[in-house]
């Protein structure tokens, strides 16, 4: 809101400098956000909150600033000898209907008309030219200028028609009927709904209520008799209206918030003395279609002070408590209670009095003190355990991403999701946002691989081809019709690229399988969590072959491999990609696994390495449960040493080297015992896979 | 005897004669390689003039052979000649050893400017730092870390907050809705509601977490964010509460200097409501900032540098608070009775403070980040300049 620094002080006294001005109506929430000098006048720029609609006007701001200094309002001209000769003969009420019909009374409360007869439609006046200019309104005519003018002075919109354009001179207020269209000022045809409050004359729409006027009706330089409408209607209403019409305007603006339902006659009375005044013609009587008067409403407080004193810790004197609130238009009107002002929409209960007495006292004046200690802070459940994770992972070298929670459709079924996480069958998986302001992303992700593949794709077209990201979030599944979507935290990694050193411009070697999964398992271990078991799977976006699935206890917690080829395709990777993602709310669950100690063994270890052709079917986990298997009372571990494929073995076999390693907790084992048990592990091996050891 | 001495000359005559390349050993432009050939070779003549099958060796074994009033003469002849063969060898030993010694050393010389090897290290995401820090600071004060759902119903992200129905803040263009009605949560001060529901009062609480509005994205929006709320409801608790405690904070967090300021605001779920702005920590208040500042805050390089040139007064301004001295962060307030209530927590026994701010515009506040939108684009060259 603009607010001319010389039009206030024609409202107000005013000893501060305009800085100092500016200064203390910011401390009490009319936030000044700069000042800005217009030929002879300052401007300030008044940052205002929803709740304040009354100092969309110079009246409202001048009374807040009638608080902070003390002083009393000036009597404006509104209430001049014109003013109260008008008010003092009001129109006869029973012919009211005849120039006036309100249909809607619930949509406006309050209408009131005037006629002016004779008027002389013409350019402003300089001052007033000038003074609209200065608060960045363009001047159109003296009797447009006149409404925007009390509207700035008053906060009260108002239109004025021109009389002789309205079919049988009357005005009908209803809502609008289906389809009806309306050219408003700006030229524009518009089409209204049922739902929209309408101002017609005998035959049609004349004004789109508390938005704008009709261009038809509107005044011209051929004008000669005006109608001037000064209203109140329901803010909901407007606000609707507005947003469905996709037209905001100021008087729209005031009128959702809420006007002052009770300063109408005095709002259509100022710029009636203005109209005679700058336009000559002749007034008649206002008529006022009020039926019901608004409520007074009432706030309770039987203590203010001690109320500002348990919510603030302020202490403000009983009588300056009162001196604000009276300044403010809160009248104390009984033993503890106040009548909210009509122009204040935002005060109906005890801690609205206590926020006006407060910031008039000045928070800063409110003491910085610490609450009386409570207890002991603690973290998330999980929240250590997934720092621990984080932390695992930006060792291994990844970078942490955060995508947008929602995604495009296309990505719809490409991507398995975790398991038990997407409903089965027909029935709706995917949770969808009714539009969104990215194109096409309405889908609220099911899996965060998309996320991570797009980012991969952007760091790729900035030459950044060896990269690791992972992410922790949210993924999103429907649930039954009516039920709130199911919420489910995942761990996502995507690789590609080499293994790249700090400060080295070339990567070590390029990225595989196994660094993936060498991040989840690490990843697993920082979480304090084991008992994973890794087995081969097919999964939809992973390329068959290379694909495993993570599992813990029987259940599948998650899935890694390469990215299959279709997926890398439309994203353009010419590199293999690497992802894995698990369903990390499901295996923070359990809790973390505590240390067991073992006691460290007295006796050496006696160590056999072996190498077998294996056909590429039979895996290390299955050779190992076979050696595990084959009943050896001193065999330890089974351990992976080496896998060589290629260069002189068939297409079909791989070179696989694994070390077993045998100790006895009771004595050293002699090279006979270690020989008997090796040799059954080797004929276990062979009968139950054909596996030789290579010499 | 004349036999003996002869064989005496003899052997100093050939290891003469076989030592003379040895004799005036210049090294000067030899490889490591020449050097060590060199040392072979005199390892052999070494075996050759004083090995088992030497002249001298036979010299030796003729001691016990020739007239015992002569043996003594003898043998000092043999020692000598020994000793003034051995010298020699050693020498050239030494001198070849050295040389070799040197050689090797220079060979094997290391760059130790080169980077030393350590796989690089990722970085965690501006976010998660922040997070992680001001989390770290709220549970030393004594705050339980909260965190619920992402997509609501309309009466926690609404209804419960003393937002009615018609509420400008309640209009679908600021919020997105599911197919199924339901809202992405558009504050965290829906856990407010959750977490009084769970836990029962009095509570201390922060809640981060993600948020969405329907903002398209540019440099300044982006339609999803990240808040932090914070809650704290228990019989006293005042507005000197509320500032003490976000003064605390920030101090924990930006130094000790700073300070804090608490603007009258409107929020729905609070009254009274304030907006709390922290002084700036680059120019502490005074909105401007010496070059040594500048270069200390400012990642702006080119930016500033090109500024400085041109002389411009520009340079002197402070950019995170734009020359204002002030970074406005959040808004906060009493605890709107209608909120308590809708928790079942009786107003007239209980009070509370929330605030809440958005660590987008904090951090980029903090890092000097231009752009909001690459806070979610995961671009590394990005990522990797947080630690």
């Amino acid at each position: 809101m603009n607010i001319s620094y010389n039009w206030l002080k024609e409202l107000i006294e005013i000893e501060l400098s305009p800085e100092e001005t500016a200064a203390a109506l910011t401390r009490v929430g009319l936030a000044v956000e700069g000042i800005h000098p217009h030929k002879d006048d300052l401007i300030l720029d008044i940052d205002l909150t929803s709740n304040r609609p009354d100092c969309l006007s110079h009246l409202g701001v001048a009374r807040e600033l009638g608080v902070i200094t003390g002083r009393p309002l000036k009597a404006t001209s509104g209430s001049a000898a014109a003013g109260d000769e008008l008010d003092a003969v009001p129109f006869p009420s029973v012919l009211a209907p005849e120039v006036v019909r309100v249909d809607a009374p619930e949509l406006c409360p309050r209408f009131t008309a005037r006629v002016i007869r004779g008027v002389k439609i013409g350019p402003s006046p300089q001052w007033l030219v000038d003074r609209l200019d200065a608060l960045g309104e363009r001047s159109i005519n003296n009797v447009a200028d006149i409404t925007n003018y009390v509207m700035l002075e008053l906060g009260q919109p108002m239109h004025a028609f021109d009389l002789d354009k309205l079919a049988e001179k009357r005005i009908v207020v209803r809502t609008a009927r289906a389809g009806e269209k309306i050219t408003t000022l700006d030229e524009v045809e518009r089409e209204l709904d049922e739902t929209m409050l309408a101002i017609c004359d005998a035959e049609r729409p004349v004004a789109v209520a508390g938005v704008m006027g009709g261009f038809e009706s509107g005044i011209t330089d051929a004008t000669t008799n005006v109608l001037l409408e000064v209203a109140y209607f329901k803010r909901e209403n407007i606000r609707q209206t507005s947003r469905k019409l996709g037209l905001a305007t100021e008087a729209s603006y005031r009128f959702e918030r809420g006007v002052d339902i009770e300063n109408l006659i005095r709002a259509s009375d100022r710029a009636t003395e203005l109209i005679l005044e700058l336009a000559g013609g002749e007034a008649a009587d206002i008529v006022d279609v009020y039926p019901e008067r608004q409520p007074e409403r009432t706030v309770q407080s039987a203590d203010i002070s001690s109320a500002v004193k348990r919510l603030t810790g302020l202490d403000v004197a009983a009588d300056e408590c009162e001196r604000v609130l009276s300044s403010l238009g809160i009248e104390r009107t009984g033993e503890g209670e106040y009548k909210s002002p009509t122009w204040r929409h935002d005060i109906a209960i005890e801690e609205d009095l206590v926020e006006e007495v407060a910031r008039h006292a000045g928070y800063e004046n409110i003491k910085d003190e610490l609450p009386p200690a409570f207890g002991a802070g603690e973290y998330q459940a999980t929240e250590v355990r997934k720092r621990r994770l984080r932390g695992a992972l930006v060792e291994q070298g990844f970078d942490e991403a955060i995508a947008y929670s929602f995604i495009d459709v296309r990505h719809d079924d490409t991507f398995a999701a975790v398991p038990e996480f997407l409903r089965e069958g027909g029935e709706e998986k995917f949770v969808t946002l009714k539009d969104s302001v990215i194109e096409g992303a309405v889908r609220m992700r099911p899996t965060l691989i998309p996320g991570l593949l797009g980012a991969l794709r952007l760091n790729l077209n900035h030459q950044r081809r060896d990269v690791k990201l992972f992410e922790i979030g949210k993924s999103f599944a429907a649930a039954g019709i009516g039920e709130l979507p199911t919420e489910r935290e995942l761990f996502t990694i995507a690789v590609t690229g080499g293994e790249v050193h700090e400060d080295r411009a070339m990567p070590a070697r390029p990225l595989d399988l196994y660094d993936a999964k060498g991040a989840v398992e690490a990843a697993l271990e920082a979480a304090g969590t084991a008992g994973y078991e890794y087995r081969p799977a097919e999964v939809a976006h992973l390329r068959a072959g290379q694909a495993g699935e993570v599992v813990k206890d029987g259940r599948v917690v998650g899935t890694f491999g390469r990215l299959n080829e279709e997926i890398a395709a439309n994203y353009k990777f010419k590199q293999p990609v690497y992802v894995a993602e698990l369903d990390l709310q499901t295996i923070l669950a359990e809790p973390s696994e505590p240390a067991v100690y073992t006691p460290l063994s007295r006796f050496p270890s006696v160590i056999r390495d072996i190498s077998f052709l294996v056909p590429r079917s039979l895996t290390f986990a299955e050779v190992r449960r076979t050696a595990l298997a084959a009943g050896s009372a001193n065999l330890r571990a089974v351990s992976f040493v080496d896998i060589f494929e290629g260069k002189g073995l068939a297409d079909e076999v791989r070179s696989l080297t694994i070390r077993l390693e045998f100790r006895s907790d009771e004595r050293t084992l002699t090279e006979a015992e270690v020989e008997a048990e090796y040799g059954s592990i080797l004929s276990r091996l062979k009968d139950e896979h054909g596996l030789e050891p290579r010499s | 005897m004349s036999d003996a001495n002869q064989h005496i000359e003899a052997a100093r005559t050939a290891f003469a004669e076989a030592f003379s390349p040895f004799d005036s050993l210049d090294l000067n432009g030899s490889g490591l390689a020449e050097a060590e050939a060199k040392l072979r070779e005199l390892g052999e003549l070494k075996v050759r003039h004083t090995g088992k099958k030497s002249a001298l060796a036979e010299a030796k074994k003729m001691i016990g052979r020739v007239a015992p009033e002569e043996r003594s003469a003898f043998g000092q002849a043999v020692q000598a000649a020994e000793k003034e063969i051995t010298d020699l060898l050693e020498k050239a030993e030494a001198e070849l050893n050295e040389f070799i010694t040197a050689a090797r050393i220079e060979r094997e010389r290391l760059d130790v400017t080169i980077p030393g090897r350590r796989p690089r290290t990722g970085h965690l995401h501006p976010i998660t730092i922040l997070r992680q820090q001001i989390e770290d600071i709220f549970v030393s004060m004594g705050y339980a870390i909260e965190d619920d759902r992402e997509i609501e119903t309309d009466y926690y992200n609404f209804d419960a907050l003393n937002i009615p129905e018609g509420h400008p803040a309640r209009e679908s263009q600021d919020t997105f809705y599911t197919t199924g009605g339901f809202a992405l949560r558009s504050q965290t001060s829906t856990v407010q509601i959750r977490a009084m529901e769970r836990r029962g009062v009095p509570i201390r609480i922060i809640a981060p977490g993600k948020v969405f509005r329907r903002d398209t994205p540019d440099m300044t929006h982006v339609p999803m964010f990240h808040q932090i709320e914070g809650l704290c409801v228990d019989k006293g608790i005042t507005m000197a509460h509320l500032k003490g405690t976000v003064t605390e904070w920030l101090k924990r967090l930006f130094g000790e200097d700073t300070v804090t300021r608490f603007r009258p605001s409107y929020f729905p779920f609070t009254e009274p409501s304030a907006e709390f702005d922290f002084s700036c920590f680059v120019c502490h208040g005074s909105g401007r900032v010496s070059g040594e500042q500048r270069a200390v805050s400012s990642e702006e390089g080119e930016n500033s540098e090109r500024l400085t040139a041109h002389g411009s007064q520009l340079t002197d301004r402070c950019r995170p608070c734009k020359g204002s001295g002030w970074i406005e962060l959040g808004g906060s307030g009493m605890v709107h009775p209608n909120v308590l209530r809708s928790c079942g927590v009786d107003p007239a026994v209980y009070s509370g403070f929330a605030f809440g701010f958005g660590l987008e515009r904090m951090a980029a506040m903090m890092f000097n980040i231009d752009d909001i939108r690459h806070m979610f684009e995961n671009d590394v060259r990005f990522l990797e300049q947080f630690t």
